[in-house]
C-alpha cells in the first residue's frame, strides 16, 4: 500500500508539473487528468472508493473533456510567446507559491487528529456510497443543497449569457428590428 | 512462494486470459458481423479464407500489422501514438469489473480480475475514459474532419453517459449496493431487474449505442459528411487498436445489460433438475446472454439508419434524460411509499415490505408501453428543431396574427 502511495503520489506531482510546464496547452490539459486520475488511486487505495470513482467520473471523465473542448475549439494549443501583460506578475506568483507551499509544509507537521484514527475509520466504512451519502444528507445537508443551488446558478447564469434575445413576431423586445424577408434570409445563412 | 506474489501472479494470469478472449472474441466478432451483415442483406459475406472464412480475422490482423504505419507531418506525434492506446487500454479494463460465476468457482479461483464494492461506479468511469481516446485522436491527426468527429463523439458521448448513469439509479435504490455480485444475488432471489426496470433498461440500451458509437448513432465516423471521422488519418495497427476499443465496448455494454438486467451470470434454476449446479457454472450463461446483445448490436446496425447530429442530441437530452430522471423518481417515491424488499443482514436472503416489487414493475412496463403508443404523437416535444429567428417571424407574419 505504501508503495502504491509513492508511485502514484509521484504521478500526481508529475501531471502537475507538466499541467503548469507545457507550451502545448492540450498537454498541459493532458497532465491535469493525469493528476486527477493519480489522486483518484489515492482515494482508492485509502478505502475511499466511492470518491475515488465520482472523482474520474466527474472530473476525469466531464469536467476535463469539457476542458479540451474548449481548447480546441479555440485553437487555444498555439503556444503563448507573448510578453505577460502584467509587471512582475511572475515574480509574485513565485512569492505566493512559495507562502502556499510553506503553509502546507506548517500544516503537515503540526496536524493533529481530531479523533482516533479507529474511530474515523468505523464511520466511513470503507467509503461506501452509503456512507458518504448518508454523512452528505444528514450532516452536511444545508451545504450540500447551497452548492446544488449554486450550480443552477451557474447554469441559468450560462443559459442567460449565450441564448439569444427570444425572437418577437411584431419585433418588439427582440433587441434586433424585424428582419425583412432577404434579411431573413441572410441571417438563416449566417446561422447555417 | 508468499501469499501476496501468488495473489498477485494470479491476477496477472487471471487479466492476460481475459484481455487475450476479449481480443480473440473481437478478431471473431468482425467476421461475425460481416458474415450477419451479408445476410441480412442477402449477400455472401466473407466466404473465401479457410472453411466458413473462419481464417478471414488472422489474414486481417496479418495485414493490418504489416501494413505500412504512416504518420501525418501536422498531427502531434506524443497524442497521436497515445490515442489508440488509451482507447483500448480502457476498454479491456473496463471489462475486467464484470463477474463471470461464483467466488471460487473457476478451479477454486475468483472468475473475475477485481470485484470492488463500488465496481457498478468504477466501470462507469472507465467507460467515461474511454472518449478521450477518439477525442485526442481527433484533435492529434491536425486535419480538419478527424477533428469535427473528435468533438462531436466527445459531445455524445457526455451527453449519453448522463442517461446511462441516471437509468441505473432505479437499479441501485432497489438493490442498495453498487457492487456487481450484490446485484446478481438479488437477481437471483427476486427476479431480473428487467422485470422491475423495464424502463430503465429501455433508456440504458438506448443509451449503449451512443456510448459505444454504433448505428444508428455511429456520428463521429459518419462516413458522408466526414469522411472517416475520428479515423481518417489512421492506419494500419493504429486503426485495428481503435476498432478493438469498440468491439471490447460493446462487449462491456453487453455484460452490463447482462449483469445489471438479466441476471448476470445465473443459468435457468429449472436446468438444475437435469444436470445438477448447472445454473451455478462459470462463465457460459455470461457468454450465451452476451452473444443475444452483441447480436442484437448487429441486428440494429443492419435495420436502422444514422440519425442527424441535431436529432441524436435532441433524443439524448430531451427524451431519455427526463425519462430517466422521472424512472429515478418513480422508484424513489415507490419505495418510500409502497414496498419493496429488504436484505436480511449479513446474508442473501430478502424480505417483503408494504406491497413488494411487481406493482413496480408493472407500473415501469405501463410507462414503456405509454412510451411506444404515444411516441409518433410526442415526437414534436423533443424532436423538433428551433425554428430559426426570422423563419419564425416570417411565419407568424404569414400566420396574420
Amino acid at each position: 500500500m505504501i508503495l502504491a502511495f509513492y508511485i502514484l503520489g509521484a504521478l500526481a506531482i508529475i501531471g502537475g508539473v507538466i499541467t503548469t510546464g507545457a507550451r502545448n496547452a492540450v498537454h498541459a490539459a493532458l497532465g491535469l487528468v493525469g493528476t486527477l486520475l493519480a489522486v483518484a488511486g489515492l482515494f482508492a487505495t485509502m478505502n475511499a472508493a466511492f470518491l475515488a470513482a465520482t472523482q474520474v467520473i466527474v472530473y476525469a471523465g466531464a469536467i476535463m473533456v469539457l476542458f479540451l473542448f474548449v481548447i480546441m475549439m479555440l485553437n487555444a494549443n498555439a503556444p503563448v510567446t507573448a510578453k505577460d501583460p502584467l509587471p512582475f506578475v511572475r515574480e509574485l506568483a513565485g512569492i505566493a507559491g512559495t507562502l502556499i507551499a510553506g503553509a502546507f509544509v506548517v500544516i503537515a507537521y503540526t496536524y493533529k487528529d481530531p479523533r482516533p484514527l479507529a474511530e474515523g475509520a468505523a464511520d466511513v466504512r470503507g467509503g461506501t456510497a452509503q456512507a458518504v451519502g448518508e454523512t452528505l444528507l444528514t450532516r452536511f445537508l444545508l451545504p450540500f443543497e447551497v452548492v446544488s443551488v449554486l450550480l443552477l446558478v451557474a447554469v441559468v447564469g450560462a443559459v442567460a449569457l449565450v441564448q439569444r434575445p427570444a425572437p418577437q413576431p411584431d419585433g418588439f423586445g427582440g433587441g434586433a428590428p424585424p428582419a425583412s424577408h432577404a434579411g431573413a434570409e441572410l441571417e438563416r445563412e449566417v446561422q447555417v | 512462494m508468499p501469499d501476496w506474489l501468488a495473489a498477485a501472479l494470479i491476477t496477472l494470469l487471471k487479466s492476460t486470459v481475459v484481455i487475450v478472449a476479449l481480443l480473440t472474441g473481437f478478431a471473431y466478432m468482425t467476421l461475425v458481423e460481416r458474415v450477419l451483415l451479408g445476410r441480412f442483406q442477402l449477400r455472401y459475406g466473407p466466404n473465401r479464407v479457410g472453411p466458413f472464412a473462419l481464417l478471414q480475422p488472422l489474414a486481417d490482423a496479418i495485414k493490418s500489422i504489416f501494413k505500412e504505419d504512416i504518420n501525418v507531418t501536422l498531427a502531434d506525434k506524443l497524442v497521436y501514438t497515445m490515442a489508440p492506446i488509451i482507447s483500448v487500454t480502457f476498454a479491456l479494463v473496463a471489462f475486467g469489473g464484470i463477474p463471470a460465476g461464483p467466488a471460487h468457482s473457476l478451479f477454486g479461483e475468483n472468475p473475475w480480475v477485481y470485484n470492488l464494492d463500488a465496481g457498478l461506479l468504477v466501470l462507469l468511469a472507465m467507460t467515461s475514459m474511454g472518449v478521450y481516446g477518439i477525442f485526442l485522436g481527433g484533435w492529434a491527426s491536425g486535419s480538419k474532419y478527424p477533428m469535427l468527429g473528435g468533438l462531436r463523439s466527445s459531445a455524445q458521448m457526455i451527453s449519453y453517459e448522463l442517461s446511462m448513469g441516471m437509468s441505473l439509479l432505479g437499479v441501485l435504490m432497489l438493490v442498495g449496493s453498487t457492487n456487481f455480485q450484490d446485484i446478481v444475488y438479488w437477481q437471483a432471489h427476486n427476479g431480473w431487474l428487467l422485470l422491475f426496470q423495464g424502463l430503465a433498461f429501455v433508456i440504458f440500451f438506448i443509451s449503449a449505442f451512443a456510448e459505444t458509437n454504433r448505428a444508428p448513432f455511429d456520428l463521429p465516423e459518419a462516413e458522408q459528411e466526414l469522411v472517416a471521422g475520428f479515423l481518417t488519418e489512421y492506419s494500419a495497427i493504429k486503426w485495428a487498436l481503435y476498432q478493438m476499443a469498440e468491439y471490447i465496448s460493446m462487449f462491456t455494454a453487453s455484460a452490463m445489460m447482462v449483469t445489471l438486467f438479466f441476471g448476470g451470470w445465473k443459468g435457468p434454476q429449472l436446468l438444475n433438475a437435469i444436470i445438477p449446479g448447472v445454473s451455478e457454472w462459470p462463465i457460459i450463461w455470461l457468454i450465451v446472454k452476451m452473444a443475444f446483445f452483441v447480436f442484437l448490436f448487429i441486428w440494429v446496425k443492419a435495420s436502422i439508419l444514422r440519425i442527424r447530429y441535431d436529432q441524436l442530441m435532441r433524443l439524448g437530452w430531451k427524451l431519455l434524460l427526463p425519462l430517466a430522471l422521472f424512472n429515478t423518481m418513480l422508484v424513489a417515491f415507490y419505495l418510500a411509499f409502497v414496498g419493496g424488499v429488504q436484505k436480511v443482514p449479513g446474508l442473501y436472503e430478502y424480505h417483503k415490505t408494504g406491497w413488494g416489487l411487481w406493482p413496480l414493475g408493472l407500473l415501469s412496463l405501463l410507462c414503456l408501453l405509454a412510451w411506444l403508443a404515444l411516441g409518433d404523437r410526442s415526437r414534436g416535444l423533443f424532436n423538433k428543431a428551433h425554428p430559426v429567428r426570422g423563419e419564425q417571424a416570417s411565419v407568424a407574419r404569414a400566420g396574420g396574427d
